[in-house]
Formats: structure tokens, C-alpha cells, sequence
């Protein structure tokens, strides 16, 4: 349908992943998500037996046509969430990574492996900074960028209206590769809707709303206990961020559609996790009565709502708003909580942040692990989230650009080290990990671009 | 060393008060010698009521013009603006053009209004024309939303009926005074909901024209959908956004009430909508502002109450660039200043319109922009934004 490129790409870049990555990896990675999965299944379960609602069942026919008027309002519903939780939270997840070891990791590895102080101790390969200076070469400080040159003091005519001129007419010859070239400096706000549709390959064809309003019939017939989580998710980020809270009823037509997505399953062919299963009533263990559960095998957790959030300023047709972010979850966010060895997953993602901290500014970082605050516990979240909700909606967006721009998520890691290099001072001087955590809590004034392009090109390294 | 400026106040306002302090001015009493009084809106008027006849001294400034509720209430405000326009009609001037229809091509911001129970017998007229149309009431001396309703029956306004044709020699109270205008019920909706502007608006001085637009004003958001649907009219939380009204809607949040700052909007209606038909939105909502202070006077009463932290922290750096702004370098008022603050001075302040440097440019030019003195295209910067500003600011 309308994956098909998408998927022959991503087919090839596992194939090209399983050739490069070692044998030692995919079996780590499978004992840890497995034990993992089982872990997050057991707690959804259980939570479906304390509180005696089913995981899933058909509404009644009262129900749905209520439901069907509310379709736009959901937000106004007020059920009983108290006696619901998350199925788990960043942190616990963190404790996950923490505790991965590589049973077979020989002595003689890596001799700069060893020293390494940070919570990570899985010894996977990251970039240093002259590599990433390669890679994101864009970025560097002779090129133009938006969210460093389209500022106030810097006149129109030095490279904002130039920019302009080639994004529009990039759009105009519908050319995706060229898309993904140019949005390396940034795209102008008025063509990002647009842009990012042509990078992710997004048409909204007739068959893509048709797609989307089944998914909806089935949301309307259906009710599942993921449902209820996701409502909790919602009310308790999303409604309460200064930005996002007008987008609430948004949220909830992408997320519960979301959840019934079995087209999502397809990622987890170059996902090294496996989507969590569940067995019909009675036949535990029985193959043929096992069930992906949700449907689309993702299972939510706190702050989850927070990848579809930044979108509804783009978006507002909720078919397309739908279709953007179910691609920019199986090309990217996916990979922030589950465990593989790519990249830019998750793993790879803090390994990077801790070594750059710790090789280009070893002094904050010995005296953040003194005092009892390792920078990973601050900065994991941030990388989780790919900083929505933490970063300012137009930095937040100005980021996004890059990562579609750069097909990786390297750049949160990288952005997590700036933040620190940038409040090191602050830093130094306090004694205990809730003050550290007090002076990075508001990240709302940072301006993403110069700290990347001061921490990659104009640090002494 | 300059002597320090004295304030004082009759609204006991930390935001207000801890600006004060912060500069070292000297607080005293309203019967010594002051230099800077912030004045609630009742003190205004008492003192410079008729009767009173008081004057300030050279080395005194008061936080209102003496004439502001020529646009706070509502039927001054809209008698202001209609002779306004007549008046330029008069002269010939190009502001005052009209379409083949009738209608001002640059003029029209404000809805077909009417006073009442004034204008009662004009008003049955046009609401015959489109009988199906919903009108909004507004009492003229009251703010925050009290005492707003919307009508779309004739019956719900019997009593101004009565009240026209009884008192035609009888001086109407003003607290009966009303004005109605038609509704606009497809307003633009974010997240399906209503929203209103909040934008702060300084003026230092009225002739010449010089006044200030606060960069970082809001936008206030219903808690409810939107829908014109004529059941909900009596829905206050639907159609009003005042935080006054919402704050008592039970999905009031108290975390963000309800707010969103310029820039965002900017930001959502750049991305939805694109570049040039925002930047028309804001360049007519910066006309809107000037031309209406042209044709009278300003606000009286920003709420100084803060609902949220955040609030808090805006409403006192707003009065810090306030302060800035009209107390320069914190020197003792003397009224024989040219009263054009440097560029630095401004803080979150932009120029919206300053007469004398317009008029430096020649009178044809009067409302063109020029780079470094006006809105631009983006909130937050102050430059010539070309082509797009010349076309709507003729």
C-alpha cells in the first residue's frame, strides 16, 4: 500500500544492519527485550485483573453511537482513571538499559571501553566528535541554517529568502531526496507540513482516509484497556503542556486509531523486539490462540502521547495528521524504547551521550557521577521524547527537521550533551543530583541550532 | 545625583510594587509631592472629573489619558470609530475608501453595531434583513464578560423595546446601556475552539501618535468546542473566552489556563496556513489597533491579577518595560521631554506607530512602515518586512 517503498528500504537497511552488527548483539538483545516484554505483558495483565476489565471487548451498540458523537470532543469525557497506571515510565526503562550487560564481552575489548564511567555498559560503537562533524556537515558554521540565520539581526537577503526560494521549489518537483538534502539547514515553517509529507513518502490518497476511518469503525466497535491507558497519558502530559494542551481531542483520534494499527506490526521486521502477545481466554499457550496485543503490537507508556503532539501544529486533518505520525514511528520513534544495537536506537543513543560527555567535558562529568548524578538519569528522558515537551515548540520542530533530514536520531544525543556543555557552569557548582536536575529542568528558552553547531564545530575538541 | 522618582499607588499590586522598589523610586501618599501615580480607574476619573479641574505639574506622568474610557466602553468606542470614519471620508482621505458595495475597503473591522436602546428602531430593521443572524449583547460599562448574552429572537431583547419608546427625554442609565452587534459565528478555531487576543498596547504620548505593541501578548482558548449551533447559545463557555468566565467551566485547567502566547499562534498559523496570509492577519491586527487609537483613547483596566505562575511573571516584565519605557532612566517626569525612548529601552516593546518619524516621511507616507520601526512580518522582530507591509499599510 502505501508503505511499500518504505518497507523494500527498511528490508534492505535489516539485512545490511544484520550483515554489519555481531551474532553477540541480536542474542543480547533478544534476552533483554524478552525479558523485558514479559515484564510490561505481566503488568498489563494484571492490571486487566485487579481492576476486572477485559483487555478487550465489543461495545454495545449504545456505547458506540455515543461515542461516534463524541468523536471530537473526547477530551470533555471524564471516566474514573484514577485506578489505572502506566504500564511504565522512562525510568523504568532506563533500569533496563542499566542493568544490559554483554555476557561475553572479553577483557581485551576496547581499551577505551573499560574506562568508560557512565551507566551504559554495553560497548557499542558511537561516533566521536570529528565523525559527527562528517556527518552533519550541514550543520557546520559556513552554512546557512534556520534557527541560527533567519534571526532578527541577520537580514533576509543573506540566505533566509534564498532558502525559501529552494524549498519551494523543491516542493514543486515533488523531489523526496532533494527534500531530505535540503531540510538539513532547517525548513521554513510555511513549507514543513509539506515537506515533511514529501520526506516521508505521505500522500493522503482516497485509500489512506478509507484506511483511516476503518480504523476508526473498529475504535468505535471496540473498546481495549490500552484505550483507558492512553486516555491517562493524554490528561496527564499532553493536556498540561503550554503548547499542546488545544490539541487534546487530536491525540486521542490518532493514538486510539493507533493502537488497532495492525499495519504497525510490520515494523518489527527490522525491530528487534517483538510485539507483545496475549492468548485468547483459556488457551495460554496455545499458538493459535495468540493475539497481538494491542493490535498494533506497541504497547504505551508515560509521555507516549508526546511523539504525536508537536505534529498537530502541522497537521490538522486528522487522516493526514494520522498517517505522518504513524511513518515517523516506524522510521524513528520506535527505536526510543526498544533494545537493539542500530544506531540510533535507544542503547546506542546513551552510550553516545554519556562518552561524549565524558570525553569532551570530563570534569562535569567526574563531578556529576561524584555527586551521585549521573548525567544519563537527567538526559534520559529527553532522549526518550526526542525532547517534545521539553524544548519550545519551534526549536522542537527546527530539531525534528534534522532527524528526517539526516535519517538518524543521533542528533538528541548530541543535542543532550550541548545542553550540558551549555549549563556546565551551573552545573559545577551543585552537590546533589536534585539540584543538578533543578538547573536543567527548563529547557524551554534553549535555541537548539547554535547549541549544536557550538557544541559540534566551534568547541576546542 | 537626580532626585528619585515618587510613586504611588491605589492598587496594591506586587507586580507593580516590587517594579517600583526594584528602581529605588520613593513611595509616598497621594497628598505630597509625586512624581509617578499608577492610578485605578475610579481614582482617574475622580481626578480629572470636571469638577475636581485638577492638572498635573510638569514633573508628573499617571498611568491613563484622562479621556480612556472613550475606548474602554463600548459604545464610545463604536461612536468613536464611526465618526472617525466620517471624518476621513470628509477630508478625502484614501483611508476612507469604499467598495462597490458600500463597504470600507479598509475600515470595515468593526461588525454592524448599535447602541441601545438608542438605535433600537435601526437596529429591528437590519435584524429583519437576515432574521436568521445572532447578535451579541454587550453592556457597555462592564468588562470581563459579565453580563453578555447572545440573541437570535427579537423577544429576547423585548425590554430595550420598551425602553426606546419611553424614554426618549429621559437621560438613560448607563448601566442599562448596551451595545449589539452582529455575531461572527465562524470565527477561526484552533483544536476546534474559540480563541481571543490579549495584546498589550503602550501610549506614551497621544499627538504625536507613539505607541507600543508588547511582543509577547496571548491568545485565551474556550475549554469547550465550538459550534454554532443555536442550542448552545446560551453556552457562555462555549462562545465567551474571557479567563474570568472559563476559569469557572469545569475543564478549566489551572496549570495553563487556557493560554497561548502570540508567537505560537504565529507559529501554527505559519505552519497550517503559510507565510503571507499570517502576516496579513497580523499587519491588519496592528492596523486595527492604530487606527482605533486614532479615532479615541485607550484601555483602563489590563488585569493585574495573575491566574497562573507563568502569568505572573509576564505581567511584571511587562510593567518593567512599561516603566522603562515611560519613566526613561528612571529620571523625574518633565513633560518637556522628547519622550522617544532609544531602541534598547523597549525590552519586549515594539514600535506599532510613532507619528513623528511617520510624518518625517512625508504625509502621503503617514502609515507606511520603515525598517527598524515596525512589525514585521514575525512576532519579535522589528524590521521592514517589504512589499507585504507597504501593500495592506497603503
Amino acid at each position: 500500500m502505501l508503505q511499500e517503498e518504505s518497507d523494500i528500504s527498511l528490508i534492505i537497511a535489516q539485512i545490511v544492519q544484520k550483515l554489519k552488527g555481531s551474532n553477540l548483539y541480536a542474542q543480547l538483545e533478544r534476552q533483554a527485550w524478552g525479558s523485558w516484554e514479559k515484564r510490561i505483558l505481566k503488568s498489563l495483565n494484571s492490571m486487566c485483573t485487579e481492576l476486572s476489565i477485559p483487555l478487550a471487548r465489543k461495545r454495545p451498540v449504545g456505547e458506540q453511537k455515543e461515542l461516534l458523537n463524541k468523536w471530537n470532543e473526547m477530551g470533555t469525557d471524564e471516566p474514573d482513571l484514577s485506578l489505572f497506571r502506566p504500564v511504565y515510565a522512562p525510568k523504568d526503562f532506563l533500569e533496563v538499559l542499566i542493568n544490559l550487560r554483554n555476557p561475553n564481552y572479553e577483557n581485551g575489548d576496547s581499551l577505551s571501553f573499560r574506562t568508560h564511567l557512565g551507566l551504559i555498559q554495553v560497548p557499542l560503537k558511537v561516533k566521536d566528535i570529528p565523525e559527527l562533524k562528517e556527518c552533519f556537515v550541514e550543520l557546520g558554521l559556513n552554512t546557512g541554517q534556520l534557527g541560527i540565520d533567519d534571526s532578527t539581526q541577520v537580514p533576509p537577503e543573506l540566505f533566509e529568502n534564498e532558502h525559501v526560494r529552494i524549498g519551494q521549489k523543491v516542493l514543486a518537483e515533488q523531489d523526496s531526496a532533494a527534500a531530505q538534502q535540503y531540510i538539513r539547514q532547517g525548513s521554513p515553517t510555511a513549507l514543513r507540513a509539506e515537506l515533511w509529507a514529501l520526506i516521508l513518502n505521505i500522500s493522503s490518497q482516497p485509500e489512506d482516509i478509507l484506511y483511516y476511518e476503518q480504523l476508526k469503525t473498529n475504535v468505535i466497535q471496540h473498546d481495549l484497556l490500552v484505550d483507558s491507558l492512553i486516555y491517562k497519558d493524554v490528561k496527564l502530559t499532553a493536556s498540561n503542556d503550554d503548547y499542546y494542551f488545544v490539541f487534546e481531542d487530536y491525540l486521542y483520534q490518532v493514538l486510539l486509531c493507533f493502537s488497532r494499527d495492525t499495519s504497525v506490526l510490520n515494523h518489527f521486521a527490522y525491530n528487534s523486539a517483538s510485539p507483545p502477545k496475549s492468548y485468547i481466554r483459556g488457551k495460554l499457550g496455545l499458538e493459535e490462540y495468540a493475539v497481538f496485543y494491542p493490535p498494533n503490537g506497541v504497547i504505551p507508556f508515560h509521555g507516549f502521547s508526546m511523539y504525536v503532539a508537536p505534529l498537530c501544529f502541522l497537521y490538522h486533518e486528522p487522516s493526514k495528521l494520522y498517517q505522518i505520525f504513524r511513518e515517523m514511528y516506524v522510521r524513528f520513534f520506535f527505536r526510543l524504547h526498544s533494545i537493539s544495537s542500530h544506531p540510533s536506537g535507544i542503547v546506542s543513543l546513551c552510550l553516545l551521550f554519556e562518552t561524549l560527555l565524558q570525553t569532551y567535558l570530563p570534569q562535569l562529568f567526574y563531578h556529576l557521577r561524584e555527586i551521585g548524578a549521573q548525567p544519563l538519569r537527567i538526559s534520559f528522558k529527553w532522549m526518550v521524547r526526542a525532547f517534545s515537551g521539553y524544548l519550545a515548540t519551534d526549536q522542537l520542530l527546527l530539531l525534528w527537521d534534522r532527524i528526517l533530514g539526516y535519517n538518524s536520531l543521533e542528533i538528541l544525543a548530541v543535542l543532550a550533551a550541548a545542553v550540558f556543555a551549555f549549563r556546565a557552569v551551573n552545573l559545577m557548582e551543585v552537590t546533589s543530583l536534585a539540584a543538578a536536575e533543578a538547573v536543567l529542568a527548563d529547557l524551554s528558552t534553549l535555541k537548539v541550532m547554535p547549541l549544536l553547531q557550538i557544541f559540534l564545530f566551534a568547541t576546542v575538541t | 545625583m537626580a532626585g528619585k522618582v515618587k510613586w504611588v499607588t491605589d492598587i496594591e499590586k506586587s507586580v507593580l510594587i516590587n517594579n517600583f522598589e526594584k528602581r529605588g523610586w520613593v513611595q509616598v501618599t497621594e497628598n505630597e509631592d509625586w512624581n509617578f501615580y499608577w492610578m485605578s480607574v475610579q481614582t482617574i476619573r475622580n481626578v480629572f472629573s470636571v469638577e475636581t479641574g485638577y492638572r498635573l505639574s510638569d514633573d508628573q506622568i499617571v498611568n491613563h489619558f484622562p479621556n480612556h474610557y472613550e475606548l474602554t466602553r463600548k459604545d464610545l468606542m463604536v461612536k468613536n470609530i464611526k465618526r472617525y470614519r466620517k471624518e476621513l471620508e470628509k477630508e478625502g482621505s484614501p483611508l476612507a475608501e469604499k467598495d462597490e458595495n458600500g463597504k470600507y475597503l479598509y475600515l470595515d473591522f468593526v461588525p454592524v453595531t448599535y447602541m441601545l436602546p438608542a438605535d433600537y428602531n435601526l437596529f429591528v430593521e437590519e435584524f429583519r434583513k437576515s432574521p436568521s443572524s445572532t447578535w451579541i449583547m454587550k453592556p457597555c460599562g462592564k468588562a470581563q464578560g459579565k453580563g453578555i448574552f447572545l440573541i437570535n429572537k427579537l423577544s429576547q431583547i423585548k425590554k430595550w423595546s420598551r425602553d426606546s419608546k419611553t424614554s426618549s427625554f429621559v437621560s438613560q442609565s448607563t448601566k442599562e446601556a448596551y451595545v449589539i452587534s452582529l455575531y461572527i459565528n465562524n470565527p477561526l478555531l484552533i483544536g476546534g475552539r474559540k480563541f481571543d487576543l490579549r495584546l498589550y498596547v503602550l501610549v506614551s504620548t497621544y499627538r504625536p501618535l507613539r505607541c507600543y505593541m508588547y511582543k509577547l501578548g496571548f491568545c485565551r482558548f474556550c475549554t469547550v468546542k465550538y459550534t454554532p449551533s443555536t442550542s448552545e447559545l446560551d453556552n457562555m463557555f462555549v462562545h465567551l473566552t474571557n479567563v474570568a468566565i472559563q476559569k469557572h467551566g469545569e475543564d478549566y485547567n489551572h496549570i495553563h489556563g487556557g493560554k497561548w502566547t502570540v508567537s505560537n499562534l504565529r507559529l501554527y498559523l505559519e505552519s497550517t496556513r503559510g507565510r503571507e496570509v499570517t502576516s496579513k492577519l497580523f499587519d491588519e491586527i496592528h492596523w486595527i489597533i492604530v487606527q482605533s487609537l486614532k479615532a479615541v483613547a485607550v484601555n483602563a483596566s489590563p488585569s493585574l491579577t495573575s491566574s497562573t505562575a507563568n502569568d505572573r511573571i509576564l505581567k511584571y516584565n511587562l510593567i518593567n518595560d512599561t516603566l522603562n519605557i515611560a519613566v526613561p532612566n528612571g529620571e523625574i517626569p518633565d513633560c518637556k521631554w522628547n519622550k522617544s525612548p532609544p531602541k534598547e529601552v523597549l525590552g519586549n516593546y515594539e514600535i506599532l506607530y510613532d507619528e513623528e518619524l511617520a510624518q518625517g516621511d512625508g504625509a502621503d507616507r503617514e502609515l507606511r512602515s520603515r525598517s527598524g520601526q515596525s512589525l514585521g512580518p514575525k512576532a519579535g522582530r522589528s524590521r521592514d518586512s517589504g512589499r507585504t507591509v507597504l501593500t495592506t499599510w497603503k
